[in-house]
């Protein structure tokens, strides 16, 4: 009789789940490494198949330095898989500086859209084409009709997909739309670099990474820092279980963010 | 333009040739009543004072020779241009789309014909047998495959183009025929008139060949569709595309071979072409995916009161392997299913210089160190070295650095402590360098090398821990004018 119970109990368990998820099934997960985060996350790590929201706030809602760097880290274990592609609204993404970062440009393709339409557009394409692995696309404000859109297409065949949130240089800023189809959001700042003790200049580089949205899981601020960063040595796109290139380094307080709030826009 | 002439009247066209005014062309009534071509104006007017006359335009008719020109592409992909007044069509290989070459002079024929223009023209095995026959045989006539000779025999020796000098030595001898100059032994006939009159009569007999300078090099893949009924619903011409790639890739698959880009050529009945390209990131022969690349771009067709020819060529055709289909579908997907329709996509839409994948180039300039490179470009032989992983280079690099103002900075070496860069400042708190980077002395003149064209390089950290990359311009040796401070890119 037990058994039956907790077979029953098991199966309301995936129901919710499913529900929470917005009914679609996990397809994998890409774990941080670190119980702090993947706790946070539904299923224990990053969502793949789902697309992601990376904004930034002052100057770097223009340039989008912060986050694209932590797009790049954070999407590195995924080029391992396939090829990356990056839809552009202006050229100015450095290479070198993504090499820096431990993120292979060789695996990276790069497109300059003219405008938001055409970038979305090219990210849909680029997200429903077998053999890619992660779709980078800089983009103002997504609606909720092209985030459906880019969900739908990840999951054909299970590309991950980043918006960085970007505002074109000059013009009006574009009214946010209420509510995303996005799996997470995450607001990225540049921190202050801790060298070693004794050393001059500057650290490897630190984020304050705040995740303000997570469908089926919890937020959370924390201080990350790219360690390897800017290390000699050559990186090799075969060997798969390497360590996240991103390091927790503290857990920063939950300051007004209400958990509560996330269930409710994600409905 | 002046006035279209009388039909039936003496008409002649006038040029100027070296400040003589001369006839450069008469038509039937005028030659009728012996005017020629050369003769001087005043002349001729005193001999016909009814003549009626227009000033030559030289350019306007080399103008209207292209576009017949491109117009006989419908009949043959290599057209060669014989200025001032004759075309070359290389037909070989191409007459069986027509049913021979009769049939294939008679459209021809009738095309002209249907568009007003006088013209004669011929087949043969050589170009300079064809010439010959054009304009001094029998119109429309077709040499046999290594017949032109009994042809070309009562033809005067004009035919032959010979030079100038050439041809009155030889109406001096009183030799009239090409059949007199043929029996004359190859030795004699080379010393009396040259190596040059040798090569034009060998270039007719076939003995020797031709090259002709094609408007476009002969292409052997092209393939071509026409219609009973002129065409012009999108629909049509949609199905138009596929159909007619799907001829030219049944041919390539054939071979073996695969092409990069593709040019399809929409003939319209008033006689324009209007060419729409594709190109694709790896060679290929699949007429589906040619005609969803071709789909977007039809919309910019113009087919005007119907299109009744269309052709398609292959260019950049080279080998490609057969295509196996697959039988587990678990397998990693290849190049060809997925990425290569994408960039092809891209491609197309976006434009070449829109989709691009960044190569290295040995340069320690920061902004020449990046190339593009073609997506899904084969790995050169010999590639350029890697960046340097291990130098910190910024994620976002401006390409015009900005200037920044209000830069404080303690003189010759150390970096700036404070800064404003659109219009906010920033409080330096950490900060690497210099890392100088000195002109490529090497590429420009010799002249212009100084050692004051460095830039001093510091990666900065303000205080709210964003990170920077500016830079020094020149060094501080006048202190009237400090060196200007830059902003070159952002680390995030």
């Amino acid at each position: 009789m037990s058994d039956f119970r907790a077979e029953r109990l098991s199966a309301v368990r995936a129901k919710i789940a499913a529900l929470e998820t917005g009914a679609r099934p996990q397809v994998g997960t890409l774990p941080f490494g670190d119980e702090r985060i993947d706790a946070c996350l539904p299923g224990g790590g990053l969502p793949l198949a789902r697309w992601h929201e990376v904004c930034a706030e002052g100057l770097e809602t223009e340039i989008a330095a912060a986050p694209a760097a932590f797009t790049a880290l954070m999407a590195t274990p995924l080029v391992r898989r396939g090829e990356a592609v990056w839809v552009l609204r202006r050229d100015d993404l450095w290479a070198p500086g993504l090499l820096g970062l431990g993120f292979p440009p060789e695996r990276l393709i790069q497109v300059c859209a003219k405008d938001e339409a055409e970038a979305l557009a090219v990210m849909e394409d680029a997200l429903s084409t077998v053999g890619v692995a992660a779709v980078m696309g800089e983009i103002e404000a997504p609606d909720l009709t092209a985030g459906r859109r880019l969900q739908l297409a990840c999951e054909k065949h299970g590309a991950t997909g980043f918006v960085i949130r970007r505002r074109p240089y000059g013009g009006a800023a574009k009214r946010e739309a209420p509510g995303s189809a996005s799996a997470t959001r995450w607001r990225v700042a540049s921190a202050p670099s801790e060298p070693p003790a004794g050393e001059f200049g500057l650290g490897a580089p630190r984020f304050e990474v705040t995740l303000e949205r997570c469908r089926g899981g919890r937020t959370g601020q924390w201080l990350m820092e790219a360690t390897h960063a800017y290390e000699s040595g050559a990186y090799s796109l075969e060997t798969t279980d390497v360590a996240h290139p991103l390091r927790l380094v503290a857990e920063l307080g939950d300051r007004q963010l209400a958990p509560a709030q996330s269930f409710r826009l994600a409905g | 333009m002046a006035a279209k002439p009388t039909e039936g009247a003496p008409f002649a066209l006038i040029e100027t040739v070296r400040a003589v005014r001369r006839l450069s062309a008469v038509n039937e009534q005028a030659s009728r009543l012996g005017l020629s071509v050369g003769q001087k104006a005043t002349d001729a007017m005193a001999l016909v004072p009814d003549l009626q006359t227009a000033e030559a335009e030289p350019a306007a008719d080399a103008d209207a020779l292209q576009a017949l020109a491109d117009w006989c592409v419908r009949f043959s992909p290599a057209v060669a241009i014989d200025a001032p007044d004759g075309l070359f069509l290389d037909v070989t290989g191409v007459d069986h789309l027509w049913g021979g070459e009769a049939a294939m002079l008679a459209d021809l024929k009738s095309r002209l014909a249907a568009n007003d223009l006088p013209f004669r023209c011929a087949i043969a095995d050589t170009p300079g047998a064809a010439w010959a026959l054009a304009h001094y045989g029998e119109d429309g006539a077709i040499a046999p495959p290594g017949g032109q000779a009994p042809l070309l025999a009562p033809l005067r020796p004009a035919a032959l183009r010979f030079d100038l000098e050439t041809w009155a030595q030889i109406e001096r001898l009183g030799l009239r025929q090409v059949g007199q100059l043929m029996a004359i032994a190859r030795g004699p006939f080379a010393r009396r008139f040259g190596q040059a009159a040798m090569t034009r009569l060998d270039q007719a007999l076939g003995r020797e060949t031709e090259a002709l300078q094609f408007r476009r090099p002969p292409n052997p893949w092209f393939a071509r569709l026409a219609f009973a009924e002129p065409i012009s619903a999108p629909e049509d011409l949609a199905r138009v595309a596929v159909d007619i790639a799907a001829k030219l890739c049944a041919r390539l698959e054939a071979e073996g071979q695969g092409g990069r880009r593709f040019e399809l050529c929409f003939h319209r009945l008033d006689g324009k072409a209007i060419p729409v390209q594709v190109g694709l990131a790896l060679p290929g022969r699949d007429a589906r995916r040619l005609g969803k690349l071709f789909a977007p771009k039809l919309e910019t067709v113009d087919p005007g009161f119907g299109i009744e020819v269309a052709t398609i060529t292959a260019e950049g055709v080279e080998p490609i392997g057969a295509r196996q289909g697959r039988l587990d579908t678990a397998r990693d997907p290849t190049l060809e299913e997925g990425l290569a329709p994408l960039v092809d996509r891209l491609v197309n839409r976006l434009g070449e210089d829109r989709v691009w994948r960044a190569a290295p180039v040995e340069s320690h300039v920061p902004e020449l160190a990046v190339t593009r490179a073609r997506p899904l470009a084969k790995a050169e032989k010999d590639p350029p070295r890697p960046w340097d992983r291990a130098t910190p280079r910024p994620t976002r690099l401006f390409r015009r650095p900005e200037p920044l103002d209000g830069v404080m900075a303690v003189t010759p070496d150390d970096p700036p402590t404070l800064f404003r860069w659109r219009g906010q400042l920033h409080r330096v708190r950490r900060a690497e360098g210099p890392e100088r980077i000195g002109e490529e002395w090497w590429k420009g003149p010799i002249e212009d090398v100084s050692c004051g064209h460095v830039r001093d390089y510091y990666r900065v950290e303000d205080a709210e821990g964003r990170r920077f990359w500016l830079f020094r311009a020149g060094l501080y040796s006048d202190p009237a004018t400090p060196p200007q401070w830059w902003m070159h890119g952002v680390f995030g």
